[in-house]
């Protein structure tokens, strides 16, 4: 059954509300433009070949290991913001 | 096309608008999009971000991206071979900025 519309006006809750979505998948066709027929392509400047660095941090309590690694950049490129590996922050 | 450069700048190109999916009735029209280059970089996450993936993102990318700004209809009047023309209303790019990196929009 389709949920009741709800006057966001007045209404304070939590409810279930209809939406729609573009389902999508990988081996399916791409999905037809509808208006107003935007494609986006964003790159961004990121990590491409990484290294590991470890520092020895001053000042630490005697139940904390002093060693702090990171990443390094080797060398950057543009490409896409992998959410697996990275923070993506967009503003 | 010539490369964009520094910036993210109004960028012309050429589309073929049809009717429907067979292209009953078409149209070559030339439209604006965005196109350029905005700031964006990468750094070590700090210790939060790391404690919050579970120590996956490592790198914090912050960035901003080449969209568009406002955007303007236009009356695309369509050739339909031997029935009368039609006339559709597009979308077409009137000004750029540099923004919130959105996926595409359907």
């Amino acid at each position: 059954p389709k949920p009741p519309s709800i006057n966001l006006q007045t209404f304070t809750g939590c409810a279930v509300r209809e939406f729609t979505f573009l389902a999508k998948k990988p081996g399916c066709k791409k999905p037809v433009l509808k208006p107003p027929y935007i494609e986006a392509h964003h790159r961004v400047c990121t990590y491409n070949e990484t290294k590991l660095e470890t520092v020895k941090l001053p000042n630490c309590a005697a139940n904390v290991s002093p060693f702090y690694t990171y990443l390094k950049a080797i060398r950057c490129d543009c490409g896409m913001c992998l959410t697996e590996t990275t923070e993506c922050e967009t503003a | 096309d010539a490369t964009p450069g520094v910036g993210c700048h109004l960028h012309p190109f050429s589309v073929t608008i049809k009717s429907d999916p067979r292209g009953s009735c078409r149209s070559r029209q030339t439209v604006q999009a965005c196109v350029g280059y905005c700031e964006s970089s990468a750094f070590p996450s700090k210790y939060s971000v790391l404690l919050a993936s579970n120590f996956k993102h490592n790198i914090t990318s912050v960035s901003q991206c080449c969209t568009i700004a406002k955007m303007q209809k236009i009356k695309v009047h369509l050739r339909c071979g031997a029935t009368r023309p039609e006339t559709i209303e597009v979308f077409t790019a009137k000004t750029c900025q540099c923004d919130v990196c959105r996926l595409s929009r359907y």
